[in-house]
């Protein structure tokens, strides 16, 4: 995990020195004006192509990492109550457990909620720009907590592929102790979430009292 | 001419970069979803729309500068109603 984000920093580095150098180039050109010289073209080509190149790769990169993280999920304030949910290390919730494992670490909420599937990353990652839309659109103006907005809420039912990436279902403890449904739960009939519902407990009872305040 | 519209075409190719890295940088600095979604979409539409400019007007000085190329130790054609007028070697003088 340390090793990820010493990278993603590296990125942001070379990115903003890459910038830097093309701004600096671009203002020698404005201040200058020097005539379109072999020399002239050389040093635009550079600041013009090949720095804005590498900041374009680098920053895709060290954003994308970014928006992995935690931090950057709960940059939207109606994420409020589920973040500190997550990094309350008093809380019991499935969410902060999850968040307190190292393998999870700053990604808890990209580990559970990203789809599980060979396209995973970019379907997760189109649904991400349209929480940016609903945002904008409906929760921009909402209270601290998004108090005033509608109640949030998954866009799918929650899959139990998401758990099972580290939970087997076919580990011996396992089958012990889910003996009564573990057939219900290969078919899909049973998620995992509907007996273990403590995900996101203070989230969930604000999505109670907004649901009573709407009726 | 197109020397001039070539200078005019970097310059704006110029002032494009610019404000795409300050877009790209700022994205960077403070990762807000909107500022990089913003920043990732129209931030690198405008440095590519300022390199392709760049490249254009590069290509149009390289050509205007190939028109207007003389080499040295050609002799200009001359210029009169005589130019170009085939006429006969004159007799040798005795």
């Amino acid at each position: 995990m340390l090793h990820l984000q010493s990278t993603e920093q590296l990125l942001k580095a070379i990115a903003l020195a890459c910038a830097a150098l093309s701004v600096a180039i671009g203002a020698w050109y404005l201040i200058r004006r020097p005539h379109l010289h072999r020399v002239t073209k050389t040093l635009l080509l550079l600041g013009l192509g090949v720095f804005p190149l590498i900041v374009s790769l680098t920053g895709n990169i060290a954003s994308f990492e970014y928006t992995l993280t935690r931090p950057f999920c709960g940059s939207c304030h109606v994420m409020g109550p589920y973040l500190r949910d997550a990094e309350d290390p008093k809380s019991n919730s499935l969410a902060a457990m999850h968040s307190r494992n190292h393998k999870f670490g700053e990604n808890s909420c990209y580990t559970c909620h990203a789809d599980y599937q060979m396209l995973g990353a970019i379907t997760t990652k189109m649904n991400g720009m349209r929480h940016l839309f609903k945002y904008v659109t409906e929760y921009a103006s909402t209270g601290p907590d998004g108090e005033g907005g509608p109640p949030i809420h998954l866009y799918k039912p929650f899959k139990s592929e998401a758990c099972m990436q580290c939970h087997s279902m076919t580990a011996k403890k396992y089958l012990e102790q889910h003996a009564d449904q573990v057939e219900q739960m290969r078919s899909g009939d049973v998620a995992c979430i509907d007996c273990h519902n403590e995900v996101h407990p203070l989230a969930l009872s604000r999505r109670a009292s907004a649901r009573r305040e709407e009726k | 001419m197109k020397h001039r519209m070539a200078k005019q075409m970097v310059l704006f190719s110029v002032i494009g970069t610019m404000v795409a890295m300050a877009f790209m940088a700022s994205s960077i600095i403070f990762p807000l979803p909107l500022l990089l979604v913003l920043a990732m979409s129209i931030g690198q539409g405008i440095a590519i729309f300022a390199l392709a400019l760049f490249l254009l007007a590069v290509a149009l000085d390289l050509q205007s500068s190939g028109v207007s190329y003389i080499p040295a130790d050609e002799t200009v054609p001359e210029t009169g109603p005589e130019a170009g007028s085939e006429s006969p070697p004159a007799p040798p003088v005795p």
